[in-house]
């Protein structure tokens, strides 16, 4: 009878022990998930405080990022964006330093290979910001001199501008995101080359009406020049 | 900046001037021997008595404009009725270094004036045709008598010539300061050796100011600082016609930038004055006949329409919803009915200043941004002008002033 009691007692015995071995490292992922959220949101306002400080949302609203929020449906302001976007990538590392303290072999390496990635996933993202940014100055800079020249198609140059420095961005950003490399380039490859062939076309060929009025344009512009006013 | 050794001896030997007149250039060979001829005429007529020097500062020219300096001499000083000359005249010409441009060449004739210790001083423009002796005479009596440390030129000009000076400049200027100095940015200028001492003891030489700003950059410094100010009616300006590949739109920017700069270096001084009062006057008010200008009102609107059609998310965000209203409804109307009215482009050219200030977009694009409307602008003007005489446009150009002067407090309210 003995030898059955023992039979039931040990394995519970042994479960006892090894919750009781495992039960601080549960405590200290609860601790981690707990104190870590609080800190997340305690981070958030202080963020958020801050961008307003520095007038982030009227700054991005001259860079053009508000009206790329609008367009994709996002309808917060983009400080709060940003501190949402931020929270979120905190508790994401508190989610994995949470899982790290219940030292399971599985969670080590998911964990490992979340650290591990989080340099190229921020690279990715300033690439992708700083992209856009120059992207959206080059082709603001292109129409202001396009329109200064009188050129009749500066808007559809300058957004053609915009759209190959966007392709290239975007190619630059998956790429160091390490995403399917070899798709990315040949994809990249054909975008960026049908681009130049759909415009060499459509020049060369769909546009002979444009080029000759552009021509056209262009040849008396360059005859009057000499004798223009005096600006200054 | 001075650093060539040859240009140290001849400092040294000459030792200190009463007088000194400076000529900017970039390949000039071909007008600059009229202009020296004119300086050594007027110097050796007027100021017979004073040791004066002649300064070429020369923006690496590659067609011997330098080489023509030197040996562009008047010879028979007796057919321009001048008797003798008591004091020697003496001649430099030197490369200047820093940024290619006007103002870097000023920068090395406001330190040779410092080191001779010029009490008087000019500046003339190296592609005159129209300069006279006479206006050494004009530009720097009134310095050397010591009643005034500024002379700013007035010409007759073509009604339709120097309309970014018209539409912009003269008005802004005459707002903010409350001095009507009607060629603010003229080019040809008389100044003391303490105004000249003022102007380099200022760290502007790597911004625009060093490139076409230099001139509205003088004239603002000497009225923001209370010099003593006058202008000198010189007669006709009539020079070699411009690189017809000098762009406008650099142009611009770097006059309009740099006027808008300076509005905030002396918010202090210009926001208390209201209206304005005329300056004094030096030189006999003569007509002169002027050289015809043909302008292509075609191209201008044309840059104007598409403007509008391409860059509206732009200005709206520089001039608000109205006035874009304005400008489509603009856009719209036939050639024969265009008209820009004054006081939209009053508030153009004040909320530039504004959104410059605030700095609300890259400067060098909202700058850019400008050319469109300032074509649309003289357009107007010059359809407008077309059945007028001289007077009567400048009577157009009055009520434009008149125009930003009332506007004033708008652009005080709003300057934050």
């Amino acid at each position: 009878m003995q030898d059955f009691f023992r039979l039931i007692w040990e394995p519970v015995k042994e479960i006892y022990f090894t919750f009781r071995e495992f039960a601080p490292n549960i405590l200290a992922m609860l601790l981690i998930f707990l104190f870590g959220f609080l800190l997340a949101r305690i981070f958030r306002g202080l963020l958020r405080r801050f961008l307003k400080i520095v007038k982030f949302d009227a700054w991005s609203d001259r860079m053009g990022l508000t009206a790329v929020m609008r367009k994709a449906d996002m309808w917060r302001r983009p400080s709060e964006a940003a501190a949402a976007l931020v929270f979120w990538f905190l508790l994401l590392g508190i989610l994995m330093a949470g899982l790290s303290a219940l030292h399971f072999q599985v969670f080590d390496n998911l964990v490992a290979r979340f650290i591990l990635y989080l340099p190229r996933a921020f690279s990715a993202l300033f690439i992708l910001i700083f992209g856009y940014i120059v992207a959206a100055f080059f082709g603001r800079a292109v129409l202001l001199t396009a329109v200064n020249s009188g050129y009749h198609y500066a808007r559809l140059l300058a957004e053609t501008v915009r759209l190959l420095l966007t392709v290239l961005v975007l190619a630059m950003a998956l790429e160091q995101l390490q995403l399917a490399p070899g798709i990315v380039i040949a994809a990249f490859s054909i975008i960026f080359g049908g681009i130049i062939l759909a415009l060499a076309i459509s020049f060369g060929v769909g546009g002979i009406d444009a080029a000759r009025k552009m021509i056209e344009r262009q040849e008396p512009a360059a005859e009057e020049k000499k004798k223009d006013i005096e600006h200054i | 900046m001075i650093n060539r050794q040859e240009v140290s001896q001849q400092l040294r030997a000459i030792g200190s001037a009463d007088i000194l007149v400076g000529i900017p250039s970039f390949n000039n060979a071909r007008t600059i021997g009229h202009v020296v001829k004119a300086v050594q005429a007027g110097l050796a007529k007027y100021f017979p008595e004073h040791k004066a020097v002649l300064v070429n500062s020369d923006g690496g020219s590659r067609d011997g404009t330098m080489d023509a300096v030197d040996r562009a001499v008047v010879e028979d000083l007796h057919s321009l009725l001048v008797r003798h000359r008591v004091e020697p005249f003496h001649k430099i010409a030197m490369p200047y270094s820093g940024i290619p441009g006007k103002g870097s060449a000023f920068r090395a004739i406001f330190e040779l004036a410092d080191t001779l210790g010029a009490k008087a001083c000019a500046v003339v423009d190296s592609d005159l045709r129209s300069i006279t002796p006479e206006w050494m005479e004009l530009l720097l009596t009134p310095v050397l008598d010591g009643q005034f440390d500024f002379v700013a030129p007035q010409y007759h000009r073509h009604k339709y010539d120097g309309t970014i000076t018209n539409s912009i400049i003269y008005p802004l200027t005459r707002a903010l300061y409350g001095k009507r100095l009607r060629q603010p940015i003229g080019g040809d200028f008389g100044f003391s050796g303490r105004l000249a001492r003022h102007y380099l003891g200022k760290d502007v030489w790597q911004t625009d100011i060093a490139r076409y700003g230099i001139d509205i950059w003088m004239t603002s410094e000497a009225l923001a600082n209370g010099f003593r100010t006058a202008q000198a009616f010189l007669g006709a300006k009539i020079h070699d016609a411009k690189d017809p590949g000098s762009d406008l739109s650099a142009m611009l920017a770097q006059v309009v930038g740099s006027a808008f700069s300076l509005m905030a270096e002396y918010h202090g001084v210009w926001k208390e004055i209201r209206g304005s009062a005329s300056v004094p006057q030096f030189g006999f008010q003569y007509t002169v006949g002027l050289e015809s200008v043909n302008v292509d009102v075609g191209r201008m609107l044309g840059i104007f329409r598409n403007g509008v059609r391409d860059l509206g998310a732009l200005w709206q965000s520089v001039l608000g919803r109205g006035d874009l209203d304005a400008l489509n409804a603009l856009a719209t109307a036939p050639e024969n009915e265009f008209r820009f009215p004054p006081s939209l482009w009053t508030r153009i050219i004040y909320d530039y200043a504004l959104a410059y200030h605030k700095k609300s977009l890259s400067r060098e694009h909202l700058l850019k941004s400008l050319v469109p409307l300032y074509l649309g602008r003289t357009a107007a003007f010059v359809l407008e002008a077309a059945a007028m005489g001289q007077d009567e446009a400048e009577a157009e150009i009055e009520k434009l002033c008149l125009e930003f002067e009332g506007a004033k407090p708008y652009l005080v309210a709003n300057w934050r």
